[in-house]
């Protein structure tokens, strides 16, 4: 199956910083696609590039396996964006922004279509208001109904989730995997929080400094199994010989002082738990996080040291 | 003998100019006894100025005049435009009045007709006219020229034509020349565009300049004794 | 295109900013229109001084048509910074605002964009001298009535007949209308270049004060760039008012303001087209 995008070697510079920097990668239909970068790694410049907001440096995109170029109007008229902040014209209506956006959004689209997709948003009832009363959450989600208005095959959404409350991150996720899984969407999602792309997408790419880190997909790069579980005890000098004895030696990835990290599938972690506790051993704490999550972070300390 | 001869003839001189002088007199009174036979009127009239840095279009209007010098352009509801001058532009107030010495210039042909030119001159030394040079048609008793000199208003010409009112000696096209002082609105309170065609007209010597006004007279209506009244009217806007 | 352009209109007529030029224009108009009622008299006297030492004028010559001219002489000099709060607004404040971005990635031709602005700015530049002309001319008329025009020049006191002015306005206001169709487009070209609608609106007016001043400096060096200057031309409609009225000068200044606007339409198109949409 052709990929709906294909991007080899994009790059673009801006001045003397390098923004994106030959980077390919591809996406397929049907993909929740995220793209997981630090802020500045160079997410928003590639979408920019995706949608014809910024014209690359080398390197080429397909679209379809068509050139980008050749087919931009047809290409936009199936593609509902958000890109950074949803700005929209404050001065006007949630309604008069939906309309204006779906009546460029080329065809004719139902005033019974804004009704439903701004049903599906919640914004049912507050379409009068000005978009300047609006609140940052209100705001994103009159945004999705814009890029949803027009029934698009491909939705690219730069951080959807940033400046809402836990709620509406929660909110806005059941949207996105809704749309994926119910309306058969594909989906470019971007974010730097891991968490948030491993609850929605199917496939991701990690990129850092315009590069791309890793691509896969998310049930192979955040294998289970590659899980480190990391335990706190109180300090016990038989500790390292009974685990030595034990079956969890093979798991044991470092031991520093107190922290003990182990490598395997959490699903182990109650029976860890449990042996620990017979061991007469005191469990301060038990966490998990994944090794990739891990290695993501690491790049934001690379990023903050260097900073 | 030669001498009585010259004597003679010296008499004879003096006699034929006396002569000539007291015709030239009574040519004058006569012309001007007509001309203020008009007490006033009131006519239809064009009037054209022509003034180097003036540029007005033709007006049409109703021109009241009033003997001895009361003169009105009536333009309903239209500016009407006149030159400031202590003379006005009748021929009753070009033609001195009072006690005049006239003097005889002899024949002249102007366009083919046969003129006599006086010169006026008038006693009273205070007045405005210091002198005024006629040309009278002499078989319709009419001044188809005067030139005048004043003390205040410079010299101003006037040629007259007549037509349809020669029996009351009012012409039917009038031409005034005379002088216009120069005049300049400074830079900044106009903000010209394409002053490039005004710098053409501009006279050379940059002080003075002819002006020419051309008054048409379509219908008059003749001593039908307006009221001094009309006369006031608005006065400009000054 | 139609529809783009309503949609454009239906923006710029739903700020309540686009109002604030129509709300000045009618406020000098009537600050003018009050101070030739009280005072228009002495203003006359005083412009008349020189033509009155010689000629006696008689009549209503502080007629509405004077009193639009005296008003179109002060205000189309500030007409410029109006119509750029528009058109330098249409670009530069879209991408300020950060829907230009979301415009963008909709199927619309970033060229089709630019020409769509600058037709509604030029829609919106005719909406404000239609408007000039009611408040200015009709208001005048109605105030002091109509009558024969007098206008002076420096060097020359020109009168129009009462029933030869009125075309002269409408094609005065043609001309307005071209001259400020040109500041639009350059309005609009300095909206291009920036991401904040200040910057072109502040440009814009900057140029024009500039330019206007250089037009009017009579010192030689300028002069031969003069004529090829587009501020030398936008008085261009002071030509109708002028007997004989110079209209090869008049052709040649809407020839130079066409080119300019053509000109600065084109930069405009050719720079936006290839622009990173980075706001």
């Amino acid at each position: 199956m052709t990929p709906i995008i294909e991007t080899h070697e994009l790059s673009k510079s801006f001045k003397d910083f390098k923004a994106v920097d030959k980077l390919s990668f591809s996406i397929r239909r049907g993909d929740v696609y995220g793209f997981l970068g630090q802020n500045g790694a160079g997410k928003s410049t590639t979408m920019r590039m995706l949608l014809g907001l910024i014209f690359p440096d080398s390197g080429s995109i397909l679209i379809n396996g068509n050139e980008f170029n050749n087919g931009r109007r047809d290409l936009l008229s199936s593609i509902g964006a958000i890109i950074e902040r949803p700005d929209m014209y404050g001065y006007l209506s949630g309604w008069d922004n939906l309309k204006i956006f779906a009546a460029l959004s080329g065809g004719k689209i139902p005033t019974s279509r804004l009704h439903e997709v701004l049903e599906v948003v919640g914004l049912k009832g507050r379409e009068k208001d000005k978009v300047k009363a609006y609140s940052q959450g209100m705001k994103q989600r009159l945004g999705i109904a814009i890029a949803l208005v027009h029934q698009p095959d491909l939705l690219i959404l730069d951080e959807p989730t940033n400046g809402l409350d836990p709620q509406g991150i929660a909110e806005m996720r059941q949207l996105i995997v809704s749309l994926s899984k119910d309306h058969g969407k594909t989906i470019l999602i971007s974010s730097h929080l891991l968490a948030e792309i491993e609850q929605m997408a199917t496939r991701m790419i990690i990129i850092h400094k315009g590069h791309k880190v890793v691509e896969g997909a998310v049930g192979s790069l955040l294998n289970p199994d590659e899980t480190l579980v990391e335990v706190i005890t109180n300090k016990d000098a038989s500790i390292k010989g009974k685990l030595a004895a034990s079956e969890w030696q093979k798991t044991i990835k470092t031991i520093e002082d107190k922290l003990i990290t182990f490598k395997m599938n959490p699903a182990n972690t109650p029976a860890l738990n449990r042996w620990l506790v017979a061991q007469n051993i005191d469990v301060l704490e038990i966490r998990s996080k994944h090794s990739l999550e891990e290695y993501f972070l690491s790049l934001t300390n690379d990023t903050v040291t260097k900073n | 003998m030669m001498k009585r001869l010259v004597l003679l003839a010296g008499i004879f001189c003096l006699l034929a100019t006396s002569v000539w002088a007291i015709e030239a007199n009574e040519l004058f009174n006569t012309m001007r006894t007509k001309v203020l036979s008009v007490k006033d009127y009131t006519a239809d009239v064009k009037m054209k100025i022509d003034v180097t840095y003036m540029r007005i279009p033709q007006l049409k209007g109703t021109l009241y005049f009033k003997s001895p010098d009361k003169m009105r352009l009536e333009r309903h509801g239209g500016l009407s435009i006149f030159p400031k001058k202590n003379i006005n532009l009748t021929l009753s107030n070009l033609i001195p009045t009072g006690q005049v010495a006239v003097l005889d210039l002899g024949p002249t042909t102007r366009n083919g007709k046969k003129l006599r030119v006086l010169k006026v001159i008038p006693e009273d030394e205070q007045g405005n006219i210091v002198l005024t040079k006629i040309w009278i048609d002499e078989t319709n008793l009419l001044a188809v020229r005067t030139e005048t000199t004043t003390r205040n208003d410079g010299t101003v010409i006037m040629d007259l034509e007549f037509g349809n009112y020669i029996p009351f000696g009012l012409p039917d096209k009038v031409t005034i020349f005379m002088d216009v002082k120069d005049y300049k609105l400074p830079k900044g309170v106009a903000m010209d565009y394409n002053d490039d065609h005004i710098n053409d007209t501009k006279p050379k010597d940059g002080k003075g300049t002819k002006g020419t006004i051309q008054i048409q007279y379509l219908k008059y209506t003749i001593n039908t004794g307006l009221k001094d009244d009309i006369f006031k009217g608005k006065k400009g806007e000054e | 295109m139609i529809q783009l352009l309503r949609i454009e209109l239906y923006k710029i007529f739903k700020r309540p900013r686009t109002y604030i030029s129509f709300g000045i224009v009618a406020a000098i108009t009537f600050v003018i229109q009050l101070a030739m009622l009280t005072d228009g008299k002495t203003f006359i006297g005083f412009a008349i001084q020189g033509i009155n030492e010689q000629f006696d004028i008689q009549g209503n010559m502080l007629n509405g048509y004077l009193v639009t001219y005296i008003i179109l002489q002060s205000l189309l000099i500030h007409i410029p910074l109006l119509v750029a709060l528009v058109a330098g607004d249409s670009l530069a404040g879209e991408a300020n605002m950060g829907t230009l971005r979301l415009l963008l990635t909709k199927p619309i031709t970033r060229p089709k964009l630019v020409l769509i602005k600058f037709v509604s700015s030029f829609l919106y530049t005719v909406l404000l001298i239609i408007w000039l002309a009611v408040v200015a001319l009709f208001f005048s008329i109605l105030l002091f009535g109509t009558g024969d025009m007098i206008n002076l020049k420096s060097e020359a006191f020109i009168m129009i007949l009462k029933d030869d002015v009125l075309w002269r306005y409408f094609a005065a206001f043609g001309f307005a209308t071209l001259a400020m169709t040109t500041i639009a487009s350059l309005a609009l070209m300095l909206s291009a270049f920036a991401d904040n609608s200040i910057g072109p609106i502040i440009s814009t007016m900057g140029i024009v004060v500039v330019l206007t001043i250089l037009s009017n400096l009579e010192i030689p060096l300028f002069s031969h760039i003069k004529p090829y200057l587009f501020t030398t031309h936008m008085i261009g409609w002071k030509g109708f008012f002028d007997e004989p009225i110079p209209y090869a000068a008049i052709g040649k200044s809407c020839m130079v303001l066409v080119a300019y606007t053509v000109g600065f339409l084109a930069t405009t198109i050719f720079y936006f087209n290839r622009k990173d949409i980075k706001t």
